[in-house]
């Protein structure tokens, strides 16, 4: 009996591996010809098939990290990496540079950035990028082991006062991008309310925020100084979410805000939901790190992105070239760093390209400065002074003035956002993230 | 009515396999869990040898990767150890997750306000206690209901979760954030960070010693003996005049506050902060790590560094051959499956339709 029962077992196993082997094979061809569609691997695994085609001329290659937060399938903030990641891939090909990326997906704000940061250092990359705010702290826990390697935080601050050589942050003006959206915004507003579809005070602005944060705070800031330069009565309320990343939640929090009245929506927030929100209670949109345009297309108006591909080209061709490079980055409309994503000329208010172009333009020069005290006040007063670094670790900014020249410098002293002042005309409804 | 027809498997108690018998049974289902990962790793285009090569060197192959797998091992050890008594008493805690969670936040107060005012030596130890007594005080909550009115342990142990989680949420975005509007609570004073020993931090050391300690608390002393007789059944052990509620506290008690050390292990010798993930489903991970050893202390170790080492080696699969490590966590699943489950064809027998006369029994 027992061995009856031995036999089947043993004939179910043979069953099982015949059926493994043939699935291996089978899935190996068909692997193969897949392999450059599949979505993780697509771009790591072309690279080293490029770099060995080159190999006559003289090329260098540079192994570089990347560790992400989220993936690409976030449409969003990660994904807006792995565009500037693809971008500059392409444009240091041509230079001669080929880029082998490792990329860790879905990374947390907690020890396993540090595993992550000594795995890619394990595997020999020359310089590791750390994609979210949080991973610093981690990566500092690994950057004073190997000297070697260059270690970089964005969106965060801690290279100009950690000690270490090897460590940089980089961000970039996207507070100019913000002010552009915001003149967009605005030029709709004021062309409905000359249409008398609303009137002056019924001109407000629905903003989606994560959290107070500065980086947040200095966003909005400048959408709604951007808006109110064309659109002289327009206001605007502020809804926080508690998370960089809630589909539903800033869903409610723009729907909340539309029917609170708010007839344009903004957001800084990653996903694309504030955008069908405003499109199916009737609102405007304009959208931030993605073009929005293809989920609502009658209220997504404009977007605005940094362009990484910039930063990532400028600092790996460093390091092919091995040269040092900026210990805190960060550039804006000057360098391409930050772009503005079509805009939807069906919906937008007529003659707002040639506007564009001509506040862009001013930008760039220098001519017009976003955070221009003349253009706010705070409790009624005019900002005189404001600090912009901390230097104690308090988390209260203690030093570098950064009101001067009749307008407060955002991102001059270090690259992160140091704009965290609420200004008046701007509503905060809740702030308790 | 129709006769009643005999169905086609019927499922028979059996006792007493021999050992060798049961050992095949158990290395055939890992060898089906290989087989049935190496289908999966096919299925996304790579070789599964590779794979299986990579996610051992990956997780071995160096000094950084074998220090790195032991970190990931020391909490699924340590709170596979805190659940084992409840476990072994039929007491479903499922709530170490929160039970860890509250012992990292009650370290973490005395590492972010005491820092500076008690001496690094005594700081530590005095973080340790009091993550212990909130994580055991967080495990009393449950048990006290649970003896008092007779509630629900599954879901109240489950349900505390989330409050405790909910909690550091708060104090994240709130009275300990650093930068205003970051949400995260500033690294540990170097004082309050857990000293590394052999290159990974010491936590290493408690949960070793830890292990001996349940294995002897288990066997050897009267309280792991109630712990069984409650298991095994209440009515006996009130029968032999055994409290069962003061039991069942004083148990919890014990394995919450394991757990608590076990979230001041995590915080302070691994993060160095706090935030809302700090236990990371290791309170849950554990639970299988606690099965599959049976409760064997001895063997948790075995099983927590599998564990860690299926972890950390997904994580180079990820990096040399650009797999998702979600697949992983697929494969872990499988072998975790395959290795639970094999333990009920050790235990039971099946029996096919038209053999049933011969094989009728029915104890």
């Amino acid at each position: 009996m027992m061995k009856k029962k031995l036999l089947a077992m043993l004939l179910a196993l043979a069953m099982v591996l015949a059926l493994a082997a043939c699935g291996g094979s089978g899935n190996n061809g068909a692997g193969n010809a897949g392999g450059g569609s599949d979505q993780p691997s697509g771009g790591d695994a072309q690279q080293p098939a490029d770099s060995g085609g080159d190999a006559g001329e003289e090329r260098k290659s540079v192994k570089v990290g990347l560790i992400c937060i989220g993936d690409e399938n976030d449409q969003g903030y990660t994904y807006n990496f792995i565009r500037g990641k693809d971008a500059a891939t392409e444009a240091l090909a041509a230079k001669g540079i080929d880029v082998e990326w490792v990329t860790k997906w879905n990374i947390g704000e907690d020890s396993s950035c540090e595993d992550a940061n000594i795995e890619l250092a394990e595997e020999g990359c020359q310089l590791i990028i750390n994609n979210s705010f949080g991973f610093e702290d981690f990566m500092l826990h690994v950057a004073k082991d190997y000297e070697d390697i260059e270690f970089i935080s964005c969106t965060n601050q801690g290279s100009w006062n950690d000690g270490l050589d090897n460590t940089h942050n980089a961000f970039a003006n996207i507070y100019e991008g913000r002010y552009l959206a915001g003149v967009v915004a605005g030029m709709k507003l004021q062309e409905m309310i000359d249409a008398g579809t609303i009137t002056a005070d019924q001109a407000v602005i629905g903003y989606v925020g994560a959290f107070s944060f500065a980086e947040v705070i200095s966003g909005f800031t400048s959408y709604f100084l951007g808006a109110r330069s064309v659109c002289p009565s327009v206001t605007m309320k502020v809804q926080f979410v508690g998370s960089w990343s809630d589909a539903t939640e800033e869903a409610n929090a723009a729907s909340a805000l539309a029917d609170m009245g708010c007839v344009m929506i903004s957001q800084h927030s990653d996903n694309t939901t504030p955008a069908t929100t405003a499109q199916s209670k009737g609102a405007f949109h304009t959208g931030y790190n993605n073009d929005m345009i293809g989920v609502a297309p009658e209220a997504s108006l404009i977007g605005t992105r940094i362009d990484w591909s910039v930063y990532f080209e400028y600092v790996i061709e460093a390091v092919a070239n091995g040269q040092s490079f900026d210990q805190d980055w960060c550039h804006g409309m000057d360098e391409g760093a930050v772009v503005m994503t079509e805009l939807n000329e069906a919906i937008a208010a007529p003659g707002t390209k040639e506007k564009l172009a001509e506040v862009e333009e001013q930008i760039r020069s220098g001519k017009l400065q976003v955070f221009d005290t003349s253009t706010f006040t705070i409790d009624g007063q005019e900002l005189t002074t404001a600090m912009a670094l901390d230097t104690d670790g308090d988390f209260t900014p203690d030093s570098e003035e950064a009101v001067f020249d009749g307008a407060f410098h955002e991102s001059y002293f270090q690259s992160a956002p140091y704009f965290a002042l609420q200004i008046d005309g701007i509503e905060w409804l809740n702030s308790a993230f | 009515m129709k006769e009643k027809k005999t169905p086609l498997v019927r499922l028979a108690k059996r006792d007493g396999m021999e050992a060798w018998k049961v050992w095949c049974i158990r290395a055939c289902s890992v060898v089906l869990a290989l087989l049935l990962g190496a289908l999966l790793i096919a299925v996304t285009g790579s070789n599964p040898l590779t794979a299986y090569g990579t996610i051992l060197s990956g997780a071995l192959g160096k000094k950084t990767a074998i220090r790195q797998t032991v970190k990931i091992a020391v909490p699924l050890l340590g709170c596979a150890l805190a659940i084992a008594p409840c476990f072994k008493m039929r007491f479903w805690n499922i709530g170490a997750e929160g039970q860890i969670t509250a012992g990292a936040i009650a370290a973490s107060y005395f590492a972010l306000f005491w820092a500076g005012r008690l001496p690094g030596p005594v700081l530590l130890p005095v973080m340790g206690l009091a993550g212990a007594i909130a994580g055991g005080i967080w495990a009393l909550i449950p048990a006290f209901f649970k003896a008092k009115w007779n509630t629900n342990e599954t879901l109240f142990t489950l349900m505390m979760n989330y409050i405790v989680i909910g909690l550091v949420r708060w104090l994240q975005g709130g009275p300990w954030e650093g930068r205003p509007g970051s949400q995260i609570i500033p690294q540990f004073d170097p004082s309050a960070c857990l000293p590394r020993v052999l290159g990974v931090h010491c936590g290493w050391i408690i949960v070793l010693v830890l292990v001996v300690f349940m294995h002897v608390y288990m066997r050897y002393t009267k309280h792991g003996y109630e712990i069984a007789v409650i298991g095994d059944s209440v009515n006996t052990a009130r029968y032999a005049g055994m409290n069962v509620g003061h039991i069942m506290m004083r148990t919890l008690f014990l394995s919450g506050a394991i757990s608590g050390l076990v979230g001041y292990i995590i915080a302070s010798g691994a993060n160095n902060t706090l935030y809302d993930g700090v236990a990371g489903g290791v309170g849950f991970t554990s639970i299988t790590v606690a099965w599959l050893s049976q409760l064997n202390a001895f063997a948790m170790v075995g099983i927590s560094l599998l564990l860690a080492v299926l972890s950390k080696g997904a994580e180079t699969l990820q990096t040399r051959m650009s797999i998702p490590a979600s697949l992983s966590d697929i494969i872990t699943g499988i072998l975790l499956f395959c290795m639970l489950g094999c333990e009920f064809f050790i235990n039971y027998r099946l029996i096919f339709r038209g053999k049933s006369h011969k094989e009728g029994v029915r104890s």
